[in-house]
């Protein structure tokens, strides 16, 4: 139990290093993106000792690492800055997008999840039939549509002409879960298209790999159901991979919510993210990727500690 | 480009009997490559023969001819100012073969020289891998995206910050191969004979790294042609003036209820050029890689 304590403490220390990585990179892109604040801020009609007086009192004149420690300060203390365009808190712009992004990744992760293991163990099992060729077949078509494609071509068929879901927008959980629900299912099953290529990938290889072990032919042999070896001795022990793909999957889920979002029209950090694109407004791009790194380091932080638990295998 | 296309191999296998039975032998093994080269290759023409495929100019702007749907005239139909969109859709190709040849090509070739040096060089490992790892640290997506609203949005922009997402996944793989290399017994017995660095690199490195090297370059193509397509729907990318398939998709956005066929054509395009790259990709792997092939 020390041993795993320990390696807790030592697997979150190393992500200090990276974190400071991602704060320095997504520091330097405001600090080198074209355009002065100061003159900004001064308006057209400053005279260039106005620009400079205004410089000086944001602390714009001091040395680079200087500016970054107090940047750091501030972001420590929930400061990320105002919005160059409606003057908000970057922060609070977050804290509002947030709810939408959170129940899309969560509801794509739900989907991606039930959708995949069983494909991947069905495909493992019947390796080698039409079956299998099939399911590989559909996971090399997820890994190549791209995900606004799928979007357009889901809600074409299911919202448009089917009428079944609503072409787009979103219902916050407060108005009720089915109404949240109906509006979350079709951009879920656009993003998880390659998530569910990916996981059922990894769990078809890993329980393929599994199932070649001995303690599979012992299980066969003393006379265990299929259904039990398949889903009790083969997926536990496959279970591994998959964990740690769901975790790296995540950058692909942020990558593709900027895109789901604006294909569904959902006011979530992914829209906000493709609206301050647009405007060019840095302080809104440098708070969302701070927050998109910081949420996957995290992810992958907890997902290497849950499966060190699970795993009494894995040495620490 | 040095990627074989179908057309370039028919041929060439029926001058000599012998490469022509390797071929055919091949594509019967893995028909997958066979259907990934053919539409590769069909693009790559489609891409080089864009002004004479019957197409018209892809900017000229009509303002009588504006959303008409698919017809004899215009065959993929035309977009909100009246361009043709099949033209648009056809010169599209250039810009995402481009693209994505270009950042599997560089990426290959800078992860390969950083990865070489932070396996062999112990003093920088540290230093490059928590790099490294800070970069990957950041979606890909997120990472392009921000180093293109710092530059402008051109083509050589667009490569360079794709590129840059790219390169870390590179560095890992050539790094992690390096050292598994380094504890093999005929590259300590040629460290024991005095080989220098620049000897083992070339002699026992390289020729493992090639492999594996050359797969992880076609799925990096594949992504790197997504991810552009991505950039420029959201108008991170390529300037709309430049017809890609991202920014056509980009101008149907608004009308995609009432007239999908706008986004539909450089989908469907771009689709199968991503296929086509995997299905190479996955071909490439399981020959180059016997072993893999039985597990994935």
């Amino acid at each position: 139990m020390k041993q795993l304590y320990a390696f807790i403490i030592r697997r979150v220390v190393s992500t200090i290093p990276v974190m400071a990585f991602v704060a320095l990179f997504v520091f330097s892109l405001l600090y080198v993106a074209p355009g002065d604040p100061a003159s900004i801020i001064a308006g057209d009609h400053a005279t260039p000792a106005d620009i400079e007086r205004i410089r000086q009192s944001l602390g714009l004149d001091r040395p680079y690492l200087v500016r970054f420690g107090e940047w750091v300060m501030r972001v420590l203390q929930g400061d990320l800055g105002n919005s160059i365009f409606s003057s908000v808190p970057v922060a609070q712009q977050i804290a509002q997008r947030i709810e939408p992004t959170l129940s899309l990744m969560i509801m794509t992760l739900v989907i991606a999840v039930v959708v995949a293991v069983p494909i991947g163990v069905v495909s493992a099992w019947l390796a080698g039939t039409w079956v299998d060729r099939l399911f590989v077949g559909f996971a090399v078509l997820g890994f190549s549509i791209p995900v606004f494609v799928v979007g357009y071509l889901l809600a074409y068929v299911f919202a448009l002409q089917l009428q079944w879901l609503p072409v787009q927008g979103y219902t916050p959980l407060s108005n009720g879960f089915l109404p949240w629900l109906r509006n979350l299912i079709l951009p879920s099953l656009s993003l998880g298209a390659v998530y569910i290529a990916l996981i059922a990938r990894i769990t078809r290889a890993t329980m393929l790999e599994v199932l070649g072990q001995d303690y599979i032919r012992t299980a066969e042999a003393k006379g265990v159901s299929r259904r039990s070896i398949l889903f009790v001795h083969a997926l536990k022990n496959a279970s591994i991979p998959v964990i740690t793909v769901v975790g790296v999957g995540v950058a692909l889920l942020i990558g593709g919510a900027v895109v789901t979002e604006s294909v569904f029209a959902i006011p979530g950090l992914g829209r906000l993210t493709l609206d301050a694109v647009l405007r060019r407004d840095y302080p809104v791009i440098q708070g969302v990727i701070l927050v998109f790194s910081f949420a996957y380091v995290i992810v992958n932080l907890i997902v290497d500690i849950i499966y060190t638990i699970v795993d009494p295998r894995i040495r620490y | 480009m040095n990627a074989p296309t179908a057309q370039d191999i028919l041929p060439a296998g029926r001058r000599s009997s012998r490469t022509a039975a390797w071929f055919e032998r091949y594509v019967r093994r893995h028909p997958p490559v066979a259907v990934g080269l053919a539409l590769l290759g069909m693009m790559l023409v489609i891409a080089i023969l864009a002004p004479v495929l019957w197409t018209v100019d892809p900017s000229a702007i009509s303002a009588t001819k504006r959303t008409r749907v698919p017809s004899e005239l215009n065959w993929f139909g035309t977009d909100m100012l009246g361009r043709d969109i099949y033209s648009r859709v056809v010169y599209g190709a250039r810009i995402s073969l481009l693209v994505g040849f270009l950042v599997a090509v560089l990426a290959s070739a800078i992860g390969l020289a950083i990865g070489l040096f932070s396996g062999f060089v112990r003093w920088a490992d540290g230093i490059v891998m928590r790099i490294v790892d800070g970069m990957m640290s950041i979606p890909p997506v997120l990472l392009a995206i921000a180093l293109m609203t710092l530059t402008g949005g051109t083509v050589t922009n667009v490569v360079i910050a794709i590129t840059i997402a790219e390169i870390p996944r590179v560095v890992r793989l050539v790094r992690g191969i390096v050292l598994s290399l380094r504890e093999q017994p005929y590259v300590e017995a040629a460290v024991a004979c005095g080989a220098g660095a620049p000897r083992i690199i070339a002699k026992h490195i390289l020729p493992n790294t090639l492999a594996p090297m050359t797969v992880q370059a076609t799925y990096i193509c594949a992504s790197a042609m997504i991810v552009e397509a991505i950039l420029s729907f959201i108008g991170a990318g390529v300037p709309p003036s430049i017809p890609t398939w991202g920014n056509i998709m980009a101008e149907g956005r608004a009308l995609w209820q009432v007239r999908p066929h706008i986004v539909f054509f450089p989908a469907l395009f771009l689709s199968l050029t991503v296929l086509a790259v995997n299905l190479l990709g996955d071909g490439l792997r399981d020959s180059l890689d016997p072993r893999l092939a039985k597990r994935i």
